[in-house]
């Protein structure tokens, strides 16, 4: 009867979200993969099958592969940096008080920080491209180049030239993104008994021998989470590059990822068989991404 | 009691403050400029970007409010937005409680089937998504586009929370059992408020990410201008900016959607703050 | 009256709509002369079937009580011309319709789901970055036939058909597929737009040779004037149409033509060959590398603010700033100057083009109303409000007249006068090739930035074309 009854219950708390996100998620991903297998031009009532063909174009295709490239470039530095960033900011507002003075404390005004540090992430991502196009301007009437223009710097071509586009368009993502981990480690930061970090002020040690003897191995998992969220993050990018740099990820395609070629492909050029498979490419890479990542975290909730 | 504060303290203090402070200033001055080009004229926004404008023009603000029907498509959001936050918030939840604590057979496939989704680049899915929609007359629709909305914020959804479950003691849960409450109001009463850190921190996501949503209203409430979201506002204004060269427009239109939610932001940031620490730490 | 190559000259000025140019002097510019239909144009063979058949006034049978959808691209010339004129029209003529009205940039995203699905807007502007391959759709039958509104009696004598009406490049570029599909609603005029009046100011003219062309530049750098730019950003397709048409100045029309039907080598030869590289060393030598990252509207105020001298873009800018222009700036068209001692086209030449593709949906609820529609748009009344909305001219004989022109409009009017018959054709695989003229775009950034030479740029360009080509996948179009 017990178990009756609890069976009754799972099926009536899942039903709902299982229904929606069949009909509105599954289903149409599962003709996205059939149509992979199609040469369909987004438009025709004949659709015919071209089995895997339009995967081994892919493997021919350089787009493709200079967008695999730039996700690679992605998927390394945007973690990376904009971890190293937040805790860098998280570590001075929460115990840049020392180990002097009143012990352990935040520094003065942490709270301050900590909700402008915020800011950006709230922004629509389409604000946030507009505006750095003008901070981007490649003469003196962009914000940057204005401020160079001032210490006698000639202008820089931040999105214009490929050599340094895609850094241009990180350095946004990392702009938006560091608050919210600031936010992340501050907590993980707080959450740490503050014993810890008197015993060890009391043998001598100074700031930065707590932030690596205490403070990072505590942290571990909190940046672990931090990680996954990045590489997910590093793997879209479209609107905002769309916005930021064009339509065609210019300059040469420095800036060209796949979702903007998949976009390209299936909505201008009429192919979408073809981007639909590179969708699925899409779809496995992000796939090995996270289970790779998660494998290696070794966090027993998470199960994968 | 206390060690007086080394000197060198001093000095750190000193540095630590220069480095908050310049990220700081790092976000606040794009910020302070946009608002402050809305007053400007196309002349001045074309001249030097660190000059003050010249006088306080409020025009394009009228120009911005008009075009980019900002009060509307504000409004839309909010609505869409509100109910589409709440709906992914209950029903992931049940989900990803079920899931969490329940073993039965397929219940990790199914933990599965929603995860998958995390991998899914959203507009491969539009043009069939938009057929889906329209067999169940939901297109330009808000209930359309709100029961899309949680569809597509279940796969993180669920995927947070039932980390977040898995981790609450088990032996409340069954002090509510063996006292007789049904598994539903043990869910309701005792587990929802237990998980509430993670609760808030997952609305937050949620929140942030439908609120930024452009490519799912752009195919599915696209035949009706009424119904358009913040997002396709801007995006147009941004384009119509393009053609008329209407750029004091643009950045009324961006500071007019940034403002409220600055001020929604600097209202709640505590709960949001320690409520997404709390959550993201468990 | 008048020696044959004159007429030649008359029909296709009078069919653009500047009727008063041919006339001369005395007639004055854009007067109430209108000769189109009458006088001296020979007189049109009234179509008897339809005229027999049909109710002149309702020649398509449109039902009153059916509701009419249009979805217009806003883009330069916005929606104002649709909503406020066409659709007031068409209200006019049959009371108590409803009109659906919806503008939208993304004609592409917002569309071709309703057409898979079966639910289409009655009458369609399909322009833009995003707009709709018409042959795909063509191929579904989703575009209705044009013949019956180009055979229709003309709104304003019913004794004159529609097509007799137009200029003659419209029936032209209404083939898609080999039938009538399409109809371009707008005339424009590109070559290279400068100030005129900062031009007399400082005793220049426009160049008609490369070496005036860069001596001038010496000169305007000495003032901190750029002698030219493109907009790098969403407009770099500004730029490789003034290759194409350089070319097209070099080699002769058929180098555009050759293009457009994928010819083998075309790209290799020496007509594009020496336009890349013509174009290249002007940016090395007197451009500027900061309009690679600005977008048009960005370069265009640059312009109006005399920081670049030449800027190669179509008639419609003038609109297009017209709320920025200064009282120191007066929009004029300059010819692309002479780039070897021998072009195949004389100085002068311009290209003059039809643009703005309305289509009827043939599946729609309405066709009758939407090809009635367009008969409206065709009308001397409507499309006289299209020209006093957009300051653009249309592709309907003489409607311009009376309308008062701003001075780049009329300059480019004289310009076409002058250019006689050099009129440089239009690139066709702009719509037919997306994806060609796409990595052209990019290709023309890379060569204009000193990235690529401009060999390299024409190898990479004909491999493109070749793999167009070999590409089974893509309906071709061709063109003579």
């Amino acid at each position: 009867m017990r178990r009756l009854r609890t069976y009754g219950f799972v099926a009536a708390f899942l039903a709902v979200p299982f229904v929606l996100y069949t009909v509105f998620v599954i289903s149409p991903y599962i003709q996205a993969f059939q149509i992979s297998l199609t040469s369909w031009n987004g438009y025709s009532s004949v659709v015919s099958y071209v089995g895997l063909d339009n995967f081994v174009r892919l493997l021919r295709d350089e787009v493709f592969w200079r967008a695999l490239r730039n996700h690679g470039v992605m998927l390394v530095t945007l973690p990376l940096v904009t971890i190293a960033i937040a805790l860098f900011l998280s570590f001075l507002l929460n115990l840049g008080g020392g180990p002097g003075g009143s012990g352990v404390r935040g520094l003065w005004g942490s709270r301050f920080y900590r909700v402008v540090f915020f800011f950006p992430q709230v922004l629509a991502v389409a604000v946030v491209g507009v505006l750095f196009q003008a901070i981007y301007r490649p003469d003196e009437v962009g914000v940057l180049n204005g401020v160079l223009a001032r210490l006698g710097i000639e202008p820089v071509g931040w999105l214009i030239e490929p050599s340094l586009a895609l850094w241009s368009v990180i350095a946004v993502m990392v702009w938006q993104g560091v608050g919210f981990y600031v936010v992340l480690f501050s907590a993980g930061m707080a959450a740490i008994p503050k014993d810890y970090f008197e015993a060890a002020a009391l043998d001598g040690a100074g700031r930065l021998r707590l932030f690596f003897s205490i403070t990072l191995p505590l942290l571990r998992d909190t940046v672990q989470v931090g990680w996954i969220y990045l590489g997910i993050a590093a793997l879209d990018g479209f609107a905002l590059i769309q916005v930021l740099v064009g339509n065609k990820g210019e300059p040469d395609g420095a800036t060209t990822i796949l979702p903007i070629t998949i976009y390209n492909n299936a909505f201008s050029y009429g192919k979408v068989g073809y981007a639909s498979a590179m969708g699925v490419a899409l779809f496995f890479l992000t796939v090995t991404f996270a289970v790779l990542t998660l494998r290696t975290t070794r966090r027993e909730r998470v199960e994968l | 009691m206390r060690e007086p504060a080394r000197p060198r303290s001093g000095v750190l203090n000193g540095l630590s403050h220069v480095a908050l402070a310049v990220w700081a200033l790092l976000i606040i001055l794009p910020l302070v400029w946009t608002f402050l080009a809305s007053f400007k004229n196309n002349t001045e926004i074309f001249g030097d970007p660190l000059q003050l404008p010249g006088e306080l023009r409020l025009d394009a603000w009228g120009r911005a409010w008009d075009k980019a029907h900002i009060g509307r498509y504000m409004f839309n959001t909010v609505i869409v937005v509100f109910f589409g936050t709440a709906g992914t918030m209950l029903f992931g939840a049940m989900a990803a409680y079920v899931l969490a604590r329940f073993s039965f057979a397929g219940s990790k496939l199914i933990y599965y089937y929603f995860v998958a989704g995390l991998a899914f680049p959203v507009f491969l899915a539009l043009g069939p998504l938009f057929f889906v929609v329209r067999q169940f007359g939901l297109l330009n629709s808000h209930v359309g586009l709100v029961l899309v909305y949680i569809a597509y914020s279940l796969p993180f959804t669920v995927f947070f929370l039932a980390a977040f479950f898995r981790t609450l003691p088990e032996a409340v849960a069954e002090a509510a059992m063996i006292d007789g409450a049904s598994h539903t109001r043990t869910f309701f009463q005792v587990m929802v408020p237990m998980a509430r850190p993670g609760l808030i921190s997952i609305t937050i996501f949620n929140v942030l990410g439908q609120w930024n949503q452009y490519l799912l209203p752009l195919v599915l409430v696209a035949g009706d201008p009424d119904k358009w979201v913040l997002t396709q506002g801007i995006a147009s204004i941004s384009t119509l900016a393009g053609y008329e060269a209407d750029w004091p427009a643009l950045f009324a239109a961006l500071s007019l959607t940034i403002l409220p939610v600055m001020v929604v932001y600097v209202i709640f940031q505590r709960q949001i703050q320690s409520g997404l620490g709390a959550g993201a730490l468990k | 009256m008048t020696h044959p190559g004159e007429i030649t000259r008359r029909q296709l000025l009078r069919r653009i709509g500047f009727t008063a140019f041919v006339a001369g002097p005395g007639a004055g510019l854009l007067s109430a002369c209108a000769t189109a239909g009458t006088g001296a144009a020979p007189a049109p063979a009234p179509s008897t079937s339809l005229a027999a058949s049909a109710d002149p006034k309702n020649p398509f049978g449109v039902d009153a009580k059916k509701p009419l959808e249009v979805v217009i691209f806003s883009g330069g010339y916005t929606d104002a011309y649709a909503k406020e004129v066409h659709e007031e029209l068409y209200k006019k003529a049959y009371a108590g319709v409803t009109i659906k009205h919806n503008a939208t940039q993304q004609i592409g995203t917002q569309l071709r789901p309703r057409f898979v699905a079966g639910d289409v807007p009655d009458v369609l502007n399909n322009s833009g970055p995003e707009s709709m391959d018409l042959t795909a759709l063509a191929a579904e039958g989703h575009l209705a036939d044009l013949t019956p509104l180009f055979d229709a009696p003309s709104i304003d004598d019913p004794a004159v058909r529609v097509r007799d009406t137009l200029t003659p490049a419209v029936l032209e570029n209404a083939r898609v597929n080999g039938m009538n599909l399409v109809l371009n609603y707008t005339v424009s005029h590109r070559a290279l737009w400068y100030n005129a009046k900062l031009f007399a100011s400082k005793g220049w003219t426009a160049p008609k040779t490369w070496a005036e062309f860069t001596a001038l530049g010496d000169e305007a750098k000495k003032e901190g004037i750029v002698l030219f730019a493109y907009p790098g950003q969403k407009g770099p397709y500004y730029q490789l149409w003034n290759i194409l048409y350089t070319a097209a100045k070099i080699g002769g029309n058929q180098a555009i033509i050759d293009i457009d039907n994928l010819v083998d080598g075309v790209w290799t030869a020496d007509p594009m060959r020496q336009a890349v590289t013509a174009w290249a060393e002007i940016q090395a030598k007197y451009g500027d590398k900061a309009y690679f990252g600005l977008d048009h509207t960005q370069t265009q105020v640059k312009q109006l603010q005399n920081q670049v001298l030449f800027y190669p873009v179509g008639s419609w800018i003038e609109n297009e700033m017209a709320k920025d222009i200064p009282d120191d700036f007066e929009y004029a068209i300059a010819p692309i100057p002479d780039v070897t001692a021998n072009d195949a086209m004389p100085y002068g030449a311009i290209q003059v083009g039809v643009g703005e593709n309305f289509v009827v949906a043939a599946k729609g609820k309405n066709p009758q109303g939407g090809l009635e529609y367009l008969r409206i748009m065709l009308s001397k009344e409507g499309a006289r409000g299209f020209t006093e909305k957009t300051k653009n001219l249309t592709v309907v004989n003489g409607a311009a007249e009376g309308v008062e022109l701003p001075a780049g409009l009329v300059s480019a009017a004289k310009a076409q006068d002058s250019a006689g018959q050099n009129i440089i054709t239009e690139a066709r695989f702009e719509g037919w090739y997306k994806e060609l003229f796409d990595y052209g775009t990019e290709q023309t950034n890379r060569v204009m930035a000193g990235r690529i030479t401009p060999e390299q740029f024409c190898t990479a360009m004909q491999k493109k074309a070749d793999d167009i080509k070999q590409d089974e996948s893509i309906a071709k179009q061709s063109r003579s």
